[in-house]
C-alpha cells in the first residue's frame, strides 16, 4: 500500500456513503455495489497512480536495462553468428587456397625435380664428355711426349755414336799419322788456300 | 788528359811509327825518345800504355800466326803468309807453332780473322752433322 493510499483510506465508507448520497439511478447502484466491494473512485485514482507510477519505475529501472540487455545480447549472438559464419566461410576459403597451393606446390616441386633431373643428366653427360677430352688430352700429350723422348734420345744416342766415332778416328789418325802424312796434308791445305 | 784525348794521341804516335805500313823498330824508338824529352813523366803513363796496345795490335795485324800438325816448310809458312798479303793488301809475316793436336793442315790467325784448315776441324764438322 502506498502512502497515498493509506492516506486515502481513512475515511472510506464516509466517501462513499457520499458518492452514494449523491448519485442516483443505475449509476448510483453500481457505484454502491462497487463501493460495497471496497472500490470507490479515490481509491482507484490513488491506485492507479501507484500502478503508473510503479509501471514507470519498472520500466525505466528493470525492464528497459533488460530489454536493452536483451538486445545487447542478442546482436552479440547475431555477431557471432555472423562471425562464424564468416570464419566458417573464410575457412572455407582458406581451406580453397590451402589446396590450390599444395597443387601449385606440388605442381612445382614436380616440375623443380624434373628440371634437377634434366639438369643432373646434362651435367653427367658434360662430365662424361669434359673426362673424355680429357683423357684424349692426356693421352695424346702423352704420346707427343714420348715421341719428343724418343727423338731425344735418339739423337742423344746418335750424338753420342758420332761424338764416339770422331774421337775414335782422331784418336787413330794422331797415333797413325807421321810426319810425312802429316806434311802431305799441310801441302795439301797450302793447296786449298791458293786456289 | 782525357782517355779521349789519350787514345787520339797514341793513334798519331802509331802512325808515326809506320814505315812502309808496318812498324818499324827504328821508328819506334825515336818515337818513345821524343816522348820522354818532351812530355813530363806523371802525364807518360797513360801515352805509353795506349801507345804500346796500339802497337800490340798492329804487330799482330801484320802477323799470320800459323798452327800447325807435322812439319810445315818455311816455303810453305812464306806462301800462306804472301796469300794473306796479297789478300789484306798489307805486308804480313808469318809466324809458325807447332800444334799435333790439329792432325793435319793448319790454322791461321791475322788479327781477328781466323781460317781453319785442320782435319780436327773436319772430324768436329763431321760429329756436328751425323749429332
Amino acid at each position: 500500500m502506498t502512502f497515498l493510499s493509506a492516506l486515502l483510506a481513512a475515511e472510506p465508507a464516509k466517501a462513499a456513503a457520499q458518492g452514494a448520497a449523491e448519485a442516483h439511478g443505475p449509476v448510483g447502484d453500481i457505484i454502491k455495489l462497487f463501493g460495497s466491494f471496497g472500490v470507490d473512485g479515490p481509491h482507484l485514482l490513488v491506485q492507479i497512480v501507484n500502478f503508473s507510477i510503479l509501471a514507470f519505475v519498472l520500466y525505466r529501472f528493470a525492464v528497459k536495462p533488460a530489454l536493452g540487455q536483451m538486445e545487447e545480447r542478442n546482436r552479440l549472438i547475431e555477431k557471432g553468428l555472423a562471425d562464424a559464419q564468416a570464419s566458417t566461410q573464410r575457412l572455407a576459403e582458406a581451406q580453397q587456397a590451402s589446396e590450390a597451393k599444395l597443387n601449385a606446390a606440388a605442381d612445382e616441386a614436380a616440375k623443380i625435380l624434373a628440371e634437377a633431373r634434366n639438369s643432373a643428366k646434362a651435367a653427367v653427360e658434360a662430365a662424361k664428355a669434359e673426362a673424355t677430352a680429357a683423357q684424349t688430352e692426356v693421352i695424346a700429350k702423352a704420346k707427343a711426349a714420348i715421341e719428343a723422348d724418343r727423338v731425344k734420345m735418339m739423337n742423344e744416342v746418335r750424338g753420342e755414336v758420332s761424338r764416339l766415332v770422331v774421337e775414335t778416328a782422331a784418336k787413330v789418325l794422331e797415333q797413325n799419322l807421321d810426319d810425312t802424312m802429316r806434311g802431305r796434308l799441310n801441302e795439301a791445305a797450302v793447296k786449298q788456300l791458293a786456289r | 788528359m782525357s782517355a779521349a784525348s789519350v787514345r787520339a794521341e797514341a793513334k798519331r804516335l802509331l802512325a808515326l811509327s809506320l814505315e812502309g805500313g808496318a812498324v818499324s823498330s827504328d821508328r819506334v824508338g825515336a818515337v818513345l825518345a821524343a816522348l820522354t824529352k818532351s812530355r813530363p813523366g806523371h802525364t807518360l803513363r797513360p801515352l805509353l800504355r795506349a801507345y804500346l796496345a796500339n802497337v800490340r795490335r798492329e804487330l799482330t795485324r801484320g802477323e799470320a800466326r800459323i798452327e800447325h800438325a807435322g812439319p810445315l816448310a818455311s816455303a810453305e809458312a812464306d806462301a800462306i803468309a804472301a796469300h794473306f798479303t796479297k789478300l789484306l793488301g798489307r805486308p804480313v809475316r808469318p809466324v809458325a807453332r807447332r800444334n799435333d793436336a790439329l792432325l793435319g793442315g793448319f790454322r791461321v790467325r791475322v788479327g781477328d780473322d781466323v781460317t781453319d784448315l785442320t782435319a780436327s776441324l773436319r772430324l768436329a764438322n763431321l760429329a756436328k752433322s751425323l749429332s
